[in-house]
């Protein structure tokens, strides 16, 4: 473990990253016909990808993801491909089935190779001053809104990563709630990848004002890619006081992408920010997530759920800040695990001084199928107060072989209880934020890599 | 007890080891640390080419490592280390019977207790003062069993196959910077060989004092259990507070043989201007039995996490960690088990305490290798927190290559419970009694483990560290 | 079913010396043990760390980070931390140039 810190580098290479395709001039093209201070951010951004170096597994926070065999970026070239018609009867058979198999919306995107091609809202919700847009249109249409709080949820400064997807970022979507206004069904969007060996890059900033309420689902699909590609993404969540957000987000891409998320949520007074993260899909799944309670009475509820298989490799990365006082979190990120796949949970819950009466818990729980995957939990608590509650917990095991046996027992076949055992499993984690077709959706996967186990 | 008293009690003696003997040393070298004073310590020892040329590889190792950015805060470190002795000789020779230690140690000793200690028939007493054991003294009994129970140096010059056979092969130069620093300059500790089969019903016990002000203490411990031995070694660290710090980095290498049962018990009381920086790795064969139980109560900062690496099938480790930090004070400690065969188990419970400005960490690691099936293991890790200025963190490493094992960690924080604090007032027991007998039962599960007199000093130094706690 | 793989020329690895090398794609560190080449993966088994950034003392290979020794021809381990041996690969010298066979 932590012996390894004693060799920490010290030297940074400068320029790490920057490519054929990945450049300044890139940068330059992306920033054509923005507002001023967008082109300076990009710069500013761009200059602090570049003096950043690459994360090595000798940084905590990459130990166990080694991008030197799992990302290869001097291979990757920009999404070539211009905006797609928006036009449902042009798009891939794969993304429309995902579309039907949704149940009812407040609002749509369609998002084709990183580019917005359809909106849809609600038209009493536009009436009432909610805004789905893309992120170009938003800057046009209200300028001060986004420029109030794009990057500055998750700014280029956290790292290489972020810096990379602020200074690059090519389209992404703005949802606003304006106060009061409460939506019954979830804003949905679909996204579909359809180049090989292409770098996207996109960002989501969902401003819920005060008491409004609002659920978003993020769901990305694509086939195989025998070119490795990148899907780099910033998602900027800002609940004000006492709104409530749902924030969930499922991958199901095909293999030969490494999808990267960067995500942080705001919770201000009262405010409640519920998120969860499918991982079902990719060859490699990194998630940096980061829960600010603000304000007091602000709660999170952070799910996490996954299974791999073949050699796919997940790793997340969460933290949960307790800022002030009367806060709350709890996350439970669940995960199975069958051929040679590998999954990484590393999650502080850190408590600030001065936030006394924080409730905060953290659990990760893995099932081990096969002989050959492989599970690494850390699970870490700082604690700088003393009136707090703070637990967590982590374990790694096989097949609750009690449970199969019974259900053995009861006329099912091994494989029969095998399934239902690892969908009990894995079922608690839908169970605590049941939104209608997410849970259909994940259950299907799961059920499809479940019939290919042994 | 009279309400005055207590008071009286704890002005005096707020930490007992604080007093200073005036025993001049016969040899002291030179401030800091350098070949040249590695090149003296060897010669004083009088050892072979091999010892030497062992120092002198791990000197460069330490240079060329970096110090630690993770633990604790040692920013200050390096200037603590350029102003300390790295070796003081205090005598000349080691005595096998007590009242040939010279008057003044023998008093330092007295008061810490050892005579008694040793009067309650312990199996056998070694007693560290500076850089050399001064005293060692074995049963008459084991001694004539065949039982090895000496100084480090004396295993190296009358067992030089056995000790050459094992040394540094559990834990290798290059573990560690302070490791490697040890591996310069080591200097006293015990060289203990408990032949098979033997079962030792007392414990061996060794008594670790730092004297003299600017003192680095650097001992170095090889253990060896031989198939089927059973035995119990407690050791205790004290010194006297003085306003410049100190620095203490020993080393301990267990080999626990097939089916052997070895524990290991320290009781930390360094004094709170103490760099405590400590390498305790056991490694565990088939069918043995390895436990660690670690109390640190002193030292400004320890950073120490004994070490079970699991290498034989129905291999057993066992770690349980009991921490308290106070002002100015930092315990990051925990603990690692390594499961590198199949039907291996393992067990860590660690609670700790932080109070005032005190800052409690944990930090360990899990491992199961794969190929080591049917592993099971368990970490507890309670922290109690007294003020809303202590700290506590938890770092857990768990690393399972192996479906086939079950392990699972819990940890959790709390604060003392108004309720139970509630609860005793309203029966007229002090607040501050309250509190100290809530924080005993929190570490009960350890405590309980400890040899009496060690339990009994545990609970005293509580009730006196609780004094004034409230509000 | 061997795979003999050239990694570096004859006289890459001098007496006493380590050297890292690619053989088609596994990593691999030479060792040149008074005069005898072997050849060991470039993997410490304890945490990863490349060996060629290490050491040879003697016949044994030691692990820069965090000090683990293998017999540097069988790849057997000799200290803690690790506790697996390291994977070794049959080594040849044809024609002034040294084969690697990666299996």
């Amino acid at each position: 473990m932590s012996d390894t810190m004693t060799t920490t580098m010290t030297e940074t290479i400068a320029t790490e990253g920057v490519t054929d395709a990945l450049n300044a001039a890139a940068v330059e093209r992306v920033s054509l016909g923005e507002p001023e201070w967008l082109r300076e951010r990009r710069a500013e951004a761009w200059a602090v990808y570049e003096r950043t170096p690459m994360p090595t597994t000798k940084l905590e926070e990459w130990r166990y993801t080694d991008l030197r065999t799992k990302l290869d970026l001097d291979g990757l070239r920009l999404s070539e491909s211009e905006t797609a018609p928006d036009d449902p009867a042009a798009w891939p058979a794969r993304l429309r089935e995902t579309m039907e198999a949704d149940h009812e919306a407040s609002g749509h995107i369609v998002c084709i190779d990183s580019h917005v091609v359809h909106t849809d809202i609600d038209a009493s919700l536009a009436e009432q001053g909610v805004i789905l847009d893309s992120l170009h249109d938003a800057l046009e249409s209200h300028p001060e809104l986004v420029q109030e709080h794009l990057g500055a949820v998750v700014p280029a400064e956290d790292g290489k990563f972020e810096a990379l997807n602020a200074a690059l970022w090519n389209d992404g979507i703005f949802l606003y709630v304006p106060a009061n206004v409460k939506l019954d069904l979830p804003i949905r969007v679909t996204r579909w990848l359809s180049e090989p060996g292409t770098a996207y890059f996109s960002r989501v900033l969902i401003v819920a004002d005060r008491h409004s309420q609002v659920s978003y689902v993020d769901e990305v699909v694509s086939d195989d890619f025998a070119d490795p590609s990148f899907k780099s993404s910033a998602v900027e969540v800002v609940a004000r006081d006492g709104a409530v957000v749902q924030y969930v987000t499922l991958q199901r891409v095909g293999r030969g992408t490494f999808v990267q998320s960067a995500q942080r949520t705001l919770a201000e007074r009262d405010a409640r920010i519920d998120t969860l993260n499918v991982g079902l899909g990719a060859s490699v799944h990194r998630v940096d997530l980061n829960a600010r309670l603000l304000g007091p009475g602000a709660n999170s509820e952070m799910l996490g759920l996954y299974f791999g298989d073949g050699s796919q490799h997940f790793d997340f990365n969460t933290s949960q800040d307790h800022i002030e006082p009367n806060t709350g979190s709890d996350l439970l990120y669940k995960g199975a695990l069958d051929g040679k796949s590998r999954a990484v949970f590393r999650g502080v819950i850190r408590v600030h001084p001065g936030a006394q009466r924080t409730d905060a818990y953290q659990t990760n729980r893995n099932l081990l199928l096969s002989p050959g995957a492989r599970a690494d939990s850390l699970p870490n608590l700082e604690i700088e107060a003393d009136d707090v509650k703070c637990s967590h917990g982590a374990t790694v095991g096989e097949l609750d072989s009690e449970a199969k046996f019974y259900l053995m027992s009861r006329g099912l076949s091994r494989t029969q209880a095998e399934r239902l055992v690892v969908l009990g499993f894995l079922g608690e984690v839908l169970s605590r934020l049941p939104l209608g077709g997410v849970v259909e959706k994940v259950v299907g996967v799961i059920e499809e890599k479940l019939s290919q186990h042994g | 007890m009279p309400q005055n008293e207590t008071i009286q009690d704890l002005n005096l003696d707020e930490y007992k080891y604080d007093f200073v003997t005036t025993a001049e040393p016969v040899f002291r070298a030179q401030k800091g640390l350098s070949e040249e004073v590695v090149r003296q310590i060897s010669a004083h020892k009088e050892e072979p080419q091999w010892m030497l040329d062992f120092r002198l590889k791990a000197l460069k190792v330490y240079e060329s490592k970096p110090m630690p950015t993770w633990g604790g805060d040692l920013t200050d470190l390096q200037n603590v280390l350029d102003e300390i002795y790295f070796y003081v000789r205090p005598q000349d020779r080691m005595e096998r019977s007590w009242d040939d230690v010279p008057e003044e140690i023998k008093d330092t000793f007295e008061k810490l207790g050892i005579p008694e200690a040793e009067r309650k028939i312990l199996a056998g007493v070694g007693a560290q003062y500076e850089s050399e054991m001064v005293y060692h003294s074995l049963r008459e009994e084991w001694e004539k069993q065949g039982v090895i129970f000496d100084s480090i140096e004396d295993g190296l010059k009358n067992h030089p196959e056995l000790f050459r056979e094992h040394f540094s092969t559990i834990i290798p130069i290059g573990a560690n910077k302070f490791h490697a620093m040890n591996s310069a300059v080591w200097s006293g500790g015990q060289f203990v060989y408990i032949r098979k089969g033997d079962t030792l019903d007392t414990p061996l016990q060794a008594y670790f004092r730092v004297n003299q002000e600017r003192m680095g203490q650097f001992e170095r411990t090889l253990i060896i259990v031989d198939e089927g031995a059973q035995a119990h070694y407690i050791e205790g660290c004290t010194a006297p507070v003085y306003s410049t710090e100190s620095f203490h980095s020993g080393v301990i290498e267990i080999v626990v043989k097939k089916n052997a049962r070895f524990r290991y018990t320290t009781i930390q009381n360094w004094s709170n201007n103490m760099y405590n920086l400590v390498t305790q790795r056991a490694i565990v064969e088939e069918g043995g039995h390895m436990e660690w139980l670690d109390g640190n109560l002193g030292s400004k900062l320890t950073m120490k996490y004994p070490s079970c690496y699991l290498v034989g099938e129905h291999a057993h480790g066992e770690i349980l960690s009991i921490a308290y930090s106070g002002d100015g004070q930092h315990q990051d400690t925990g603990g690692k088990v390594i499961h590198a065969a199949p039907y291996t188990t393992s067990s860590i419970v660690s609670k700790s305490i932080s109070k005032g400005h005190g800052r409690s960490t944990y930090r360990g690691l899990l491992k199961v290798h794969e190929g080591a099936h049917h592993a099971r293991s368990n970490v507890e890790c309670d922290a109690l927190l007294i003020n809303d200025t202590s700290r506590t963190d938890t770092y857990p490493y768990i690393e399972i290559e192996e479906n086939d094992a079950n392990v699972g960690h819990e940890a959790s924080v709390s604060k003392i419970g108004e309720e139970q604090l509630f609860y005793l007032t309203s029966r007229g027991i002090a607040e501050d009694e309250a509190m100290a007998m809530i924080v005993r039962g929190f570490i009960e599960p350890i405590a309980k483990e400890l040899p009496l007199e060690y339990a009994v000093e545990l609970n005293r130094l509580i009730e006196l560290e609780m004094e004034g706690s409230v509000g | 079913m061997a795979n003999w793989v050239r990694v570096a020329a004859d006289g890459d690895c001098r007496v006493g010396m380590l050297k890292g090398v690619m053989a088609d794609g596994v990593p691999v560190v030479l060792a040149n043990v008074e005069g005898t080449l072997c050849a060991l993966r470039d993997q410490c088994s304890h945490e990863n760390y490349p060996l060629s950034d290490g050491e040879l003392e003697g016949n044994e290979v030691v692990c820069l980070y965090h000090g683990a020794r293998f017999d540097a021809c069988s790849g057997a381990r000799k200290t803690l931390p690790a506790v697996r041996p390291v994977q070794s690969f049959p080594v040849e010298i044809r024609d002034g140039e040294i084969y690697v066979d990666i299996g």
